[in-house]
């Protein structure tokens, strides 16, 4: 009966494993004994975990995981530095909300994505052109967050600041601040979704390197295992960031804060 | 004068926000008389009035016609797959207690991670005709579609749904005459994620391995440095996702006019 119980209270993870783990199973026990598949177009787990182990123990992953980070941490400061104030601004002044708002729309609501091989032959195949995609697609979740973040401020508290003496710079320190914070996380975690698009999209048009040049070079190259076992890789990276910053999000904003995508 | 100062005041918002637009067109148009170009960046260079005259050309030269339609049929009917699969599948997730527990994992990863990374894997199986970007445009859908279907559902009134089994109903009269009207705003808000991430599928879907298709026509005249018709196309990109999600969220305000706040944004 206690056992009944313990199943009951962990249900979810349980099934969940076994779903995952039964997933493999089943594919490579389909793949071995019931249809033969052709290594040239699929696969089976055994060889992807054997590849795995070469890429993660050989350094050639972690070459290009490192080109490819390196392009995202300068697109996506460069984002963070200039999108926040931005927002910020449009949310406090009601006439820079009236002027930005609609055209930073457009540009949020568009597939910016189009511009890349624009961006790319302007700043090159390098970590330039890498890098203004990435600034272009992670920059309007952080203009829209903070935006928002500004707009939900308790006019209460700017008053109080107002009243007790407090300049403009109080305001923005002491209140728009912390108000906003709940709002950045969100803005974050629809940021770097959008930023390994850039990734993925700069690094397949034009690149020697990267995460996401390993990727389509191996199929190109008809090495199946290794390019599952990139695409995992690069799953994992994905999860563990956006589950993690919305574990974050939950904890600094259990009331669900933050602006979704578009 | 006094009239003019009320008609700025009451419309200062459509002034201010289309006045940017206009000055910035404005502005882009008058820099190659106000400063001379480097011949480096000249290369690059072009105006509003040069890409209208290249969206011209295109269209008198009956050259873009072909591309566009390859791009609609490749979006239309990717995004109705991904209907077809992901309101079902969001449906029986947000019921059955087993099966959402069994296919969370997947749906979580496949959602985390941007599906473009299919890409190689998909040409590889599919080639570089139309079939390969449809999938693509198939597998970015379909998870803002499901898993909005599975909030939708999730969120429905317990009471609501005590009642109609109270008097008898069985899972699809539940289902028909409850949760499904219960979680139409959330699909339609779910359908405005998916428009986005299906225009991205054509477009990336077409910039490799493509030989039609307006991300394709991008790509190559990027190449040959023809800067006016990239931004063609990408002006094509930006109308054609404005006007398509800005519907939805008109759809979706009308269908969420009563819903508090808070709900709107999931």
């Amino acid at each position: 009966m206690a056992l009944r119980e313990k199943y009951d209270e962990y249900q979810r993870p349980i099934l969940g494993t076994i779903s995952v783990i039964g997933f493999f199973l089943l594919w490579e026990w389909v793949a071995t004994y019931v249809i033969t598949v052709n290594p040239f177009f699929f696969t089976q787990p055994s060889k992807i975990a054997v590849a795995a182990k070469g890429l993660l123990f050989g350094g050639e992953l972690w070459k290009d995981l490192a080109v490819s980070s390196k392009a995202f941490v300068w697109g996506f400061s460069l984002a963070v530095i200039i999108g926040i104030p931005i927002g910020v601004f449009m949310g406090w002044r009601r006439r820079a909300e009236y002027t930005l708002d609609p055209f930073f729309t457009a540009l949020y609501a568009s597939p910016l994505v189009a511009l890349a091989p624009l961006l790319i032959i302007i700043f090159g195949v390098g970590l330039t052109g890498k890098a203004a995609l990435i600034f272009l697609l992670a920059v309007f979740p952080f203009i829209f967050n903070a935006f928002a973040g500004v707009k939900s401020t308790d006019r209460l508290l700017v008053n109080v600041v107002r009243a007790f003496g407090g300049r403009e710079k109080d305001i923005y320190f002491k209140v728009i601040l912390p108000s906003i914070l709940p709002y950045m996380v969100a803005g974050t975690r629809i940021a770097i979704g959008r930023g390994i698009v850039g990734i993925i999209v700069g690094e397949f048009y034009a690149a020697s390197e990267g995460i996401g040049f390993a990727i389509s070079r191996f199929g190109d190259t008809y090495r199946l295992p290794e390019m599952f076992a990139a695409i995992l890789v690069l799953m994992t990276v994905a999860v563990v960031f956006t589950e993690g910053l919305r574990k974050l999000e939950n904890i600094v904003a259990p009331w669900k804060a933050g602006q979704e995508a578009r | 004068m006094n009239t003019l100062a009320s008609f700025y005041r009451e419309r200062e918002q459509t002034i201010l926000g289309g006045g940017f637009i206009l000055l910035l067109i404005l502005a882009w148009q008058s820099i190659p008389s106000l400063v001379s170009l480097p011949k480096g960046i000249s290369l690059f260079f072009t105006t509003p009035v040069e890409v209208v005259r290249a969206f011209h050309q295109l269209v008198v030269r009956n050259e873009i016609q072909s591309h566009v339609y390859v791009s609609a049929v490749e979006f239309v009917v990717g995004l109705a797959m991904a209907v077809l699969v992901g309101l079902p599948l969001g449906l029986v997730m947000g019921r059955s207690k087993i099966l959402d527990a069994m296919l969370d994992p997947f749906v979580t990863a496949f959602n985390a991670t941007p599906r473009l990374i299919f890409l190689p894997l998909l040409i590889l199986w599919l080639g570089i005709g139309i079939w390969s970007k449809i999938m693509i445009v198939f597998v970015g859908a379909v998870f803002p579609l499901l898993i909005n279907t599975y909030e939708g559902v999730k969120n429905v009134d317990r009471v609501l749904v005590n009642v109609v089994r109270s008097f008898g109903a069985n899972e699809w009269q539940t289902m028909k005459t409850v949760v499904l009207p219960n979680s139409v705003p959330y699909i339609v808000a779910g359908l405005r994620l998916a428009i986005g991430r299906a225009l991205l599928g054509v477009v990336v879907g077409e910039f490799f391995g493509a030989s039609k298709g307006l991300g394709f026509m991008i790509a190559t005249a990027a190449t040959n440095y023809k800067v006016d018709v990239v931004f063609v196309g990408v002006a094509i990109f930006m109308g054609l996702s404005l006007v398509l999600t800005m519907s939805v969220k008109k759809i979706e305000t009308k269908l969420t006019r009563w819903r508090p706040e808070a709900a709107k944004t999931f």
